[in-house]
């Protein structure tokens, strides 16, 4: 027997819908029964669908800039519409690329949050922490300058080079 | 009776009133790779894929496009992938006893889940964490110093984590519930819906409980506040429970006798009725109305899904063509032979 949907292979799975009253029945190969076990097995509705949530931002207009080419990502290709059609970003490096709509989008299906407070991987312990530290050494940099202590100034700015340049040679 | 084919983690779980089984996945990818949807080419993850083989050494590792498409049902009706994955996963590695699953290219590069029965959300979570630290040592995850774990989907970012228990809740189902329930759950970050098949009533009267919101919560506040409104679902089903016991007795016990029954004697099930009379029967249990020694809600509810029949007709070598019916013959003959009928 031949597969009812493509009529080409052999039909080798049966497969019966019914809810006790009606009843359909199908002969498919396999390839186009994986394509029916897909549509069959894909979860109910999510209390909030995603990808509608995202076509109604792509209204917003913020996401009008009026430049005269759509800003892609350099990685993965993405450009805002396409990430708003898909329901998701291309790649990491779309949450950068997309930093002016990243905010709102975060922001309107995290309930208003917009700071990760959980876990931080071990490698990017580190990187944290310098960046923390670094931050802190520009502080004291320009306190020293305003306070013209400019000999303690230098010491302090050999140090931030000197951390920055570690961090990037780590690759962080 | 021979039950090779659940999932060994689920032989000899405790069996309690209302609270079932319980899951944790972590979402993670890798950095500077596009994500699966946007992937063209699996061979991007090649050297991904060699670190994971020398990292998840003792697990069972499955190539998708190696297996067939009943084989990729029984996983998904064992919750080791997802509906998703059977269409573009990549592969998969499971431990022996199927309680911890990795995906490769679900969605996201990676998504580590864990299971258990009578284990809290949080010793599931330390797990999936320990595996999520020895990958981590191996890959380069993409992780944002504000929106921790980079995901394809806004909705996961951060923390990656979604913590799920599944609810036995007849009585809440039957007293309606539900709807303002899984209406005030959302409004705090919560979702609650049928974990087996769509429609009002889900099958078994089975529900999810899970967070919705992954972001701005530590790992251990989505588990403490999940923990915490668990407890209170199960309080207010277990509540309602007694109340439909001592308002309508002879209903409940009916409904009760007769799903009892149904099962011990009928020769076809399509699997709805046989959800209900399994959920049914076990209220009847809790409720102490009716007994039955060694009766197994969790693992009976998974044997009568379509995967596992089938299997057990493939085991038999039936005709194809009346698949749907033997199903049902095969189903019924099961639970017969499960409750002691002829």
């Amino acid at each position: 027997m031949k597969c009812e949907s493509c009529n080409e292979r052999e039909a080798t799975i049966h497969i019966s819908k019914g809810n006790g009253l009606e009843k359909t029945e199908k002969f498919l190969c396999e390839q186009c029964a994986n394509a029916s076990f897909e549509n069959d097995f894909s979860y109910p509705d999510d209390t909030f669908n995603i990808q509608k949530l995202l076509q109604s931002l792509s209204q917003h207009p913020s996401m009008h800039q009026s430049k005269q080419q759509p800003r892609q990502c350099s990685t993965c290709g993405s450009t805002i519409n396409t990430i708003v059609h898909m329901g998701k970003f291309g790649c990491p490096d779309c949450y950068d690329t997309f930093e002016e709509q990243v905010p709102d989008i975060v922001s309107r299906v995290q309930a208003h949050q917009s700071e990760h407070v959980g876990k931080v991987p071990m490698k990017s312990r580190a990187h944290l922490q310098t960046k923390r530290k670094i931050e802190a050494l520009k502080e004291r940099l320009a306190q020293l300058v305003e306070t013209q202590e400019f000999e303690e100034a230098v010491v302090v700015r050999d140090e931030i080079r000197a951390l920055e340049q570690a961090g990037d040679s780590n690759g962080v | 009776m021979e039950y090779s084919h659940i999932s060994p983690w689920m032989h000899n779980v405790e069996e309690l009133p209302v609270e079932m089984s319980t899951r944790v996945r972590l979402a993670r990818n890798i950095s500077n790779l596009p994500f699966p949807h946007m992937m063209n080419d699996d061979a991007q993850l090649k050297p991904v894929l060699d670190r994971l083989d020398d990292t998840l050494t003792g697990y069972r590792r499955i190539q998708m496009d190696t297996l067939q498409f009943e084989d990729k049902a029984l996983m998904v009706e064992k919750h080791l992938i997802s509906p998703l994955f059977t269409k573009r996963g990549l592969l998969s590695y499971i431990n022996e006893e199927e309680s911890i699953s990795i995906m490769v290219n679900e969605e996201d590069h990676l998504r580590i889940q864990t299971m258990g029965v009578g284990m809290s959300l949080m010793s599931l979570y330390n797990k999936a964490n320990e595996i999520d630290d020895e990958i981590e040592s191996e890959v380069g995850y993409a992780f944002d110093d504000q929106y921790g774990y980079l995901t394809a989907c806004p909705t996961n970012i951060g923390t990656g984590l979604r913590a799920s228990v599944m609810l036995h809740l007849p009585a809440m189902t039957f007293g309606s519930r539900i709807q303002t329930l899984a209406a005030n759950l959302s409004r705090f970050g919560f979702t609650l819906r049928g974990i087996y098949g769509e429609g009002s009533i889900p099958l078994g009267h089975i529900y999810q409980l899970s967070n919705q919101l992954t972001l701005g919560q530590t790992e251990e506040e989505i588990i403490s506040n999940l923990d915490e409104l668990k407890e209170r679902i199960v309080e207010e089903e277990i509540e309602m429970r007694s109340q439909f016991k001592s308002e309508h007795l002879i209903e409940v016990k009916d409904s009760v006798y007769r799903s009892y029954g149904i099962l011990k004697h009928a020769f076809k099930l399509p699997l709805k009725e046989a959800a209900k009379c399994l959920s049914d029967i076990k209220l009847g249990i809790d409720l102490e109305l009716i007994e039955h020694e060694d009766f197994q809600f969790q693992k009976w509810i998974q044997l009568i899904q379509p995967a596992f029949i089938k299997m057990r007709l493939n085991e038999q070598n039936k005709e194809i063509a009346s698949l749907e019916r033997a199903v049902e013959e095969e189903r019924a003959a099961l639970m017969r032979q499960l409750l002691g009928g002829e």
